[in-house]
């Protein structure tokens, strides 16, 4: 009887004991398994105004100044992660880059493919203008390589150029849905492809002039941007889920931390600059533009200084990354160089600045009378400069695009050393790769920078 | 004694032959020996028969028996008593008090009761009477120092039922969750935790359970003792058994029980009251050359508080008496210990047991209400218990544990940047804290303390939209935090005695709780205004058969289990919040969401199917040898690879009964091995994607940060542990030694990788964290008298941890991370180095001398966020508890404390930064303040050698720039501390009412205390105002940062208790 007993109970624990679970028992119900490729590069997208809206970018610049707690814009020996661009848009894109599947139904798989190489190109080209060498051929493999390597900037470079003609090479016609830049449109990214090219071969001036040239006009063969249609912009909505930072910051957060530079207002207020008003609110206390001396720590104060412009900190603002503009400043430097026969720099300079006037303020009236002033017109004997300076006013808000073309070109000429501090060279790698991926870091540090990675080591194109 | 014990078998044996003896009633009174006493509940129990009854309220007891039979009289707590009838018909026992019985009977993991001697492993029990010392509002937390090996840390009690996080022996999961498993009366429950590192602190789940229910608790210090639960067994067991009604009381026994204490706020963070708020010092001017008061800035930076009028923040309000006055800018002292108000717990319980032949039966109810030190902040608790047992034939025992708690709280936010603890960071000594208590003028508008600076042409305000901070009291009173919690668990079980020595035990075991959190931030803050609410539902259901079989032939005793478990989890949540501001002011809800509200809703299944089985051999009750085996299948493992075994296998001798000795009592060496492990959560082995923010009409995904892992495997820990037991001088001292040693193996952990790869973590099983240490528990009763009574217990336990092996390639794990003003700091742990060391930014050092490194303005150089500090963990833990007693007075104090380890604290530094810490306005030593311009002579010493130069410097530099721009901001390593400390935790004056007037009231006992929760910080060495044993904040599992800790609460009350 006993025996009956424990047989019977024995059998019923082996039956509880299975192994078999429902077959779906652990399959994420929460989340989808699948994505689209287009799903995915329309969130990569969402990081292309993060790229530009960071107070660093503005103080690498010199575009604004800090009216209390100064200190970024002292430029202290700090580290900056770059981890989130990997993780974020770079991992996005990579996926649809590996996927074997991507599905036609969102416009031709070749389009998809392309764009995301363009975009990821992009956020490449950003990264290593700041950091130098970056980890990239060994990079986004997940568990496949948890420790990549670092390659060089001028490896990097060159591969981004490759990347970015099989793009152009591979469109077809034919639009592709979830695309929140361009909608779409493709004669529009393979303009922005060649147009990314045609900047990162201009980059390369000082360094390797031959590729340079040679790569600036590859570019312009394959067709730029014509307008202002064509621009990277990036619209915030009016909608907390979509804002732009400086509303964020500004409004949301009652952040008026900003004012202009006494650079920039010194640059744009004797000339009547008309996207000074876009740019910055006049000062609260005089009804004036007063710009703030960069760096400075004691008088300080939002009364008195010009802070952000209302339409700068716009919770629906656009946010411009690649412009038409920085296509014709970068045409009148070509000629200025004799890159080219094609046209001349003063003409271009000329388009470039109406150009800018008209994507800052809607409208180019009065630009005649503005270049006409002897402090804008062009100058042959200081071509660069005059190029240089212009741009750097043009680049408004997107400080480090603007701080690369310092570092390149060394104007504006005249930026700020707070506290004997000069300006940094780049960005120092995150503090964390130190100890995630140390092998690889501290090669990449001997290499380049003598083993001290500081915000004043010199990138590879920076001579 | 061996002779003895083979007689006592030989009587066994030829129980039939005595059957045939004379048949008697046996009558007597149990007391406790020491005072005289009624004790009740006493078994009694004819020795070799199932035969027994229990001793009524007044000690008494009647029982059938053969006149040859032997009696035995047991009771928890007390030595165990054989006395042969011998034909007598009264028999009166004196019961003596036993520390820590030789007989006594723990439960054991799955709730199997066995005998402690014959255990291999440690084990070390707590008495329901001492979680219950002084109503703890987390009775987790009353575990605190108790236990060998047990550390608890937990928040302070101005959280209002914060955490209490319990480690066992030392750090066994890198990843910090190494909490053990709670398990009462044989139900795991859950001790979930829906805080996070900052803000409110919902506390951990575990606190549901009624303090006055439990009737002892018996932690299972890892996998020797915890292997029977296999998978859900490596970091241990709180296996907590609650009090029951007695079978065979005729009477019904009532208890009730109230406490009343107060809580007030203490240990505040010393401030200097010399300047107040600004960047310098002197004042701006409005237009009419009137000074005013730097509001615009939340440092106390600024001028001297010597009195000058000036306009205060109050002044710019057009609705306030004040407005447009000058006042005199003096210090206010005490601003912040003004915020605190004194709070109070009052506690009501009542209990009603009984029971007859058949039955038992308890019902207990109880009602906690918390007002706490910060205001606006309360706790409310009712818990309802019912615990009953029916004999349904001889045979057939059907019984029941049925526990509903309830919470209902407003709890204050706590971290930096959340709710008042910004006081110590970011503040102006020159508030009046009174003045901002009415936050609200009459026209609706809020009085906030930082704001805009005044027109410079207008000299007017007309922003008042706080800068960085809220009132206060705006924070207090509209930007409410609640929720709410309901909660049931308990089982049903029918046990089935099928032979005198085999007996089947089916039970269904559930936990069921709903969680309700909802958060609002109000208009006319800095905040945009929202609301957020979330309901958590949680189902947890334990299936469970367990056939056990008992057998004491001549020499051997046997004691086999077998059974199977099917544990099921049900959870889902909703959680919504509104994005982009509220529709309408006051109109809480997910509907005045002006942009699309974020929301997410979450199901979980996972079960786990197990078998297991154990033997326990016990050899002239000498010898012991346990072994145990358990299958667990994981549902949230890879489908191919879910299937894992837990073996375990202890041994122990009474080397006692082989020797004879007058001093020792008893002794024992024992020794096991086991393996317990654990799994992970749900759908982490297959690939998701992330809903991405929607923009416009374009629905976005994303590529999670984390990389699941189809190939996971559960962590495994294996445990070596020996020991020693020992009596002396009949029980007045005792010794236990224990050395263990856990390796954790293939611990499942989110490995942060370089984001370069794509991904910030990877899910893996990473190698191998091994803990090894000693344990001593001292017990004893120095004094002994008919009139006093001192017991002591003395715990101690050194643990040290090394982190043998991570993963392939890589060597540092980072368990966490803080970052404030773009300066991060680590918890990382390498290969080859003790757990969890902390990482920040040092001085840089001349590598010669060890001198700090200057600038070429004399400011110190820093290092990279990268220099080591070393591990946070102490080198020891312990507790040390005392209980006298004097006639009718009893005292008890529980000292619990900790030796090294190490953290740093926000606070201090951002004090520091601010120019609130005293430390600002120092004498130098040209007897000039620090702040006093250079030229006079003020200025902050430095000394050190010159980067540039290489040359000794010394030199003066401005207080502010040295503080607020370097030390304060940049330098951790000049905020870290040691965090040992001996801590008065608990403290109970007692006085139990006399014999005579209870014959004259209608009760049985009246017992009144005097009680003091967490009385006094008897010594620390980390300064003043921050306390080491209360740092870890919320769900942080490892104390290694503070920042924006809560207020210390210390309270003081009464507690009356009456049966009857």
């Amino acid at each position: 009887m006993k025996k009956t007993y424990i047989i019977i109970f024995l059998s019923t624990l082996i039956l509880g004991s299975c192994s078999d679970f429902d077959e779906d028992i652990n399959i994420n119900p929460n989340l989808p398994n699948q994505a689209s490729g287009t799903q995915l590069i329309a969130n990569a997208q969402l990081y292309l105004p993060g790229l530009a809206s960071s107070p660093k970018g503005e103080f690498m610049a010199q575009y604004l100044a800090e009216t209390q707690y100064v200190g970024t814009s002292l430029y202290p020996q700090e580290s900056t992660s770059f981890y989130g661009y990997y993780q974020g848009p770079l991992a996005n894109l990579q996926t649809v880059l590996d996927s074997d599947d991507l599905s036609g139904s969102d416009g031709p798989v070749a389009n998809q493919i392309a764009v995301a190489k363009i975009l990821r190109a992009y956020f490449y080209w950003n990264l290593t203008d700041r950091w130098g060498d970056i980890p990239y051929s060994d990079a986004l493999m997940g568990s496949e390589n948890f420790t990549p390597e670092y390659d060089t900037q001028e490896f990097i470079y060159n591969d981004l150029f490759n990347e970015l003609k099989e793009a152009n090479a591979m469109m077809v016609s034919g639009s592709i849905n979830n695309d929140i830049v361009y909608g779409g449109d493709m004669s529009k990214w393979k303009k922005l492809g060649n147009t990314i090219r045609l900047f990162m071969a201009l980059r390369l001036s000082e360094v390797d002039e031959g590729t340079a040239q040679d790569e600036f006009n590859a570019a312009l063969e394959d067709g730029v941007f014509t307008s202002n249609d064509d621009n990277l912009v990036f619209q915030h909505l009016a909608d907390a889920n979509n804002q732009n930072y400086w509303y964020s910051q500004v409004v949301a957060s009652n952040r008026e931390w900003w004012a202009l530079t006494e650079n920039l207002v010194e640059e744009m207020k004797p000339v009547d600059d008309p996207r000074l008003e876009v740019y910055g609110n006049p000062a609260r206390a005089t009804g004036e533009y007063v710009g703030l001396e960069f760096g400075e720590e004691e008088n300080i104060g939002t009364e008195e200084y010009s802070l952000l412009g209302s339409q700068i900190f716009a919770q629906d603002a656009p946010v411009y990354l690649v412009t038409y503009a920085q296509v014709l400043f970068a045409k009148a430097e070509a000629a200025a160089r004799n890159w080219t026969t094609e046209g001349d720099a003063a003409t271009y300079y000329e388009e470039a600045v109406e150009a800018s006037i008209e994507q800052w303020t809607g409208s180019s009236d009065g630009v005649d009378e503005f270049l006409s002033q002897p402090e804008i017109a062009f100058d042959p004997e200081n071509a660069i400069e005059k190029i240089s300076n212009q741009r750097w006013v043009h680049l408004y808000m997107f400080g480090y695009e603007a701080w690369s073309e310092w570092r390149r070109t060394g104007f504006p000429n005249d930026l700020v050393e707070p506290n004997g501090a000069a300006v940094p060279t780049r960005l120092s790698y995150p503090d964390n790769e130190a100890f995630n991926n140390e092998a690889n870091y501290n090669e990449a540090v001997q290499r380049q920078f003598g083993g001290e990675d500081s915000i004043y080591g010199k990138v590879w194109w920076d001579e | 004694m061996r002779n003895k014990l083979t007689i006592l078998a030989l009587l066994a044996i030829f129980q039939i032959s005595s059957m045939i003896a004379q048949e008697r009633t046996v009558s007597g009174t149990v007391t406790v020996a020491s005072d005289g006493m009624p004790l009740p509940g006493v078994n009694v129990l004819v020795k070799g028969t199932n035969q027994g009854t229990i001793t009524d309220m007044d000690g008494e007891y009647a029982i059938e028996v053969a006149s040859d039979a032997v009696l035995v009289f047991s009771s928890l707590g007390f030595e165990r008593q054989e006395i042969p009838v011998n034909n007598q018909t009264t028999i009166n026992v004196e019961m003596v008090e036993d520390l820590e019985g030789l007989d006594e009977v723990v439960v054991t993991a799955l709730g199997i009761s066995r005998e402690k001697k014959s255990l291999g492993y440690a084990t070390q029990e707590v008495d329901g009477e001492d979680m219950n010392l002084t109503n703890e509002q987390n009775v987790l937390g009353s575990l605190a120092g108790r236990v060998a090996g047990v550390q608890v840390t937990g928040s302070s009690g101005a959280s209002m039922g914060g955490t209490q996080k319990i480690k066992i022996r030392g750090v066994n999961s890198i990843s910090g969750g190494d909490q053990p498993l709670i398990v009462v009366d044989g139900t795991p429950i859950s001790n979930a935790n829906f805080s996070g590192s900052a803000g409110a602190d919902f506390g951990n789940l575990g606190q549901d359970v009624n303090p006055s229910d439990i009737e002892s608790v018996n932690v299972l210090k890892g996998p020797a003792a915890s292997a029977l639960y296999g998978i859900r067994g490596q970091y241990g067991v709180i296996m907590i058994t609650t009090k029951k009604g007695q079978r065979g009381v005729k009477d019904v026994q009532v208890q009730v029980n109230s406490s009343f204490s107060i809580e007030k706020a203490g240990n505040f963070l010393p401030k200097q009251n010399m300047y107040g708020a600004g960047s310098s010092q002197s004042f701006s001017t409005l237009p009419n050359g009137d000074p005013y008061v730097a509001i615009s800035v939340d440092e106390s930076w600024g001028p001297k508080m010597d009195g000058t009028p000036v306009r205060q923040v109050f002044s710019f309000y057009p609705q306030d008496p004040t407005y447009g006055q000058l006042t005199p800018f003096v210090p206010h002292p005490d601003n912040i210990e003004n915020y605190y108000e004194t709070g109070y717990n009052l506690n009501n319980g009542v209990t009603v047991s009984g029971g007859n032949e058949n039955t038992t039966f308890r019902l207990s109810l109880n009602d906690t209400r918390i007002e706490g030190v910060e205001p606006n902040t309360y706790l409310n608790r009712n818990n309802l218990g019912l615990s009953a047992a029916l004999d349904l034939s001889e045979e057939l025992t059907l019984s029941t544990n049925i526990n509903y708690a309830r919470n209902d709280a407003r709890r204050p936010g706590q971290g930096s940047e959340y709710g008042v603890a910004y006081f110590n960071q970011w503040f102006q000594r020159n508030l009046d804290m009174n003045r901002l208590k009415d936050y609200k003028y009459d026209d609706g508008t809020f009085l906030h303390w930082n704001l805009r600076n005044p027109s410079s042409s207008t000299g007017e305000i007309t922003n008042f939209s706080p800068l960085y901070w809220n009132n206060p009291y705006f924070d207090a009173y509209e930007n409410t935090s609640e929720d709410t919690r309901d909660r049931f668990f308990g089982d049903v079980s029918l046990k089935y005695q099928i032979t005198p020595e085999i007996d089947i035990t089916g039970a269904i075991r559930s936990d069921m709780y709903t969680q309700n959190i909802e958060g609002r931030t109000a208009f006319g803050g800095k905040s945009l205004p929202g609301y957020s609410v979330g309901k958590y539902q949680n189902k947890e259901f334990n299936y469970e058969l367990i056939a056990q079989y008992n057998k004491k032939f001549e020499d051997f005793s046997v004691n086999g289990t077998i059974g199977g478990n099917i544990y099921n989890r049900n959870y889902t949540y909703l959680s919504q919040a509104t994005v982009g501001g509220l529709s309408a002011p006051g109109f809480y809800n997910i509907d005045a969401s002006i942009d699309r509200p974020s929301t997410t809703s979450y199901k979980l299944e996972k079960q786990i199917r197990s078998a297991f089985g154990m033997i326990s051999l016990g050899y002239l009750d000498t010898y012991f040898v346990d072994a145990s085996i358990r299958n667990d299948n994981s549902s949230a493992l890879p489908e191919d690879n879910n299937s894992y075994w837990y073996p375990s296998i202890s041994g122990s001798m009474i080397f006692s009964e082989l020797i004879e000795s007058d001093f020792l009592t008893f002794g024992k060496l024992r020794a096991s091995y086991a393996q317990a492990g654990s799994d992970l959560s749900p759908y982490q082995t297959t690939p998701a994607y992330g809903v991405g923010t929607v923009y416009g009409n374009v629905n976005t995904l994303y590529v999670p940060d984390n990389l699941n892992n189809p190939n996971i495997e559960p962590s495994f820990a294996h445990s070596y542990e020996a020991g020693v037991d020992l009596r002396f001088f009949n029980n007045r001292l005792g010794l236990d030694l224990t050395y263990y040693q856990q390796k954790n193996k293939n611990q499942i952990i989110n490995l942060d990788v370089s984001g370069a790869s794509g991904y910030s973590s990877s899910t893996i099983n990473a190698g191998l964290i091994q803990n090894q240490g000693i344990e001593l528990t001292l017990t004893g009763q120095p004094i002994k008298t008919d009139d006093f009574l001192w017991d002591a217990v003395f715990n101690i336990n050194r643990n040290r941890s090394e982190v043998v092996e991570l993963a392939p390639g890589i060597d540092v794990y980072t368990y966490g991370s803080t970052t404030y003003s773009s300066v991060s700091s680590y918890l990382n742990s390498y290969e080859g180095e003790a757990f969890g060391s902390l990482i920040g930014q040092a001085y840089q050092r001349d590598e010669a001398t060890g001198e700090i490194l200057l600038d070429q303005n004399n400011m110190p150089l820093y290092t990279d966020a990268t220099h080591n500090f070393g591990s946070v963990l102490p080198d020891f833990t312990g507790g040390f508890q005392n209980a006298f007693r004097y006639k009718n007075f009893s005292l008890a104090a529980m000292i619990d404390f900790q030796g090294g380890g190490q953290f740093f604290s926000r606070s201090k530094m951002l004090g520091v930064r601010t120019g609130q810490d005293p430390l600002t306005v120092a004498i130098n030593d040209r007897g000039m303040n620090v702040r006093d311009p250079l030229e006079d002579g003020g200025g902050v010493k430095v000394t050190g050698i010159s980067a540039e130069t290489g040359q000794p410097v010394e030199a003066y530099v401005d207080a502010r720039s040295y503080y607020r721009n370097v030390v304060g901001r940049r330098i951790y390593e000049e905020w870290l501390y040691d965090a040992s400390y001996i801590k008065l935790r608990e403290l109970r004056l007692g006085y139990t009412f006399g014999e005579n007037l209870m014959n004259s009231l209608p009760f049985d006992t009246v017992n009144l205390a005097l009680i003091a929760r967490n009385p006094a910080m008897i010594w620390q060495e980390a300064p003043d105002g921050i306390d080491p044993s209360a740092i870890s904040t919320g769900s942080q599992s490892i104390s290694w940062y503070e920042s924006g800790q809560l207020a210390t609460v210390r309270s003081y009350g009464i507690n009356l208790n009456i049966t009857f």
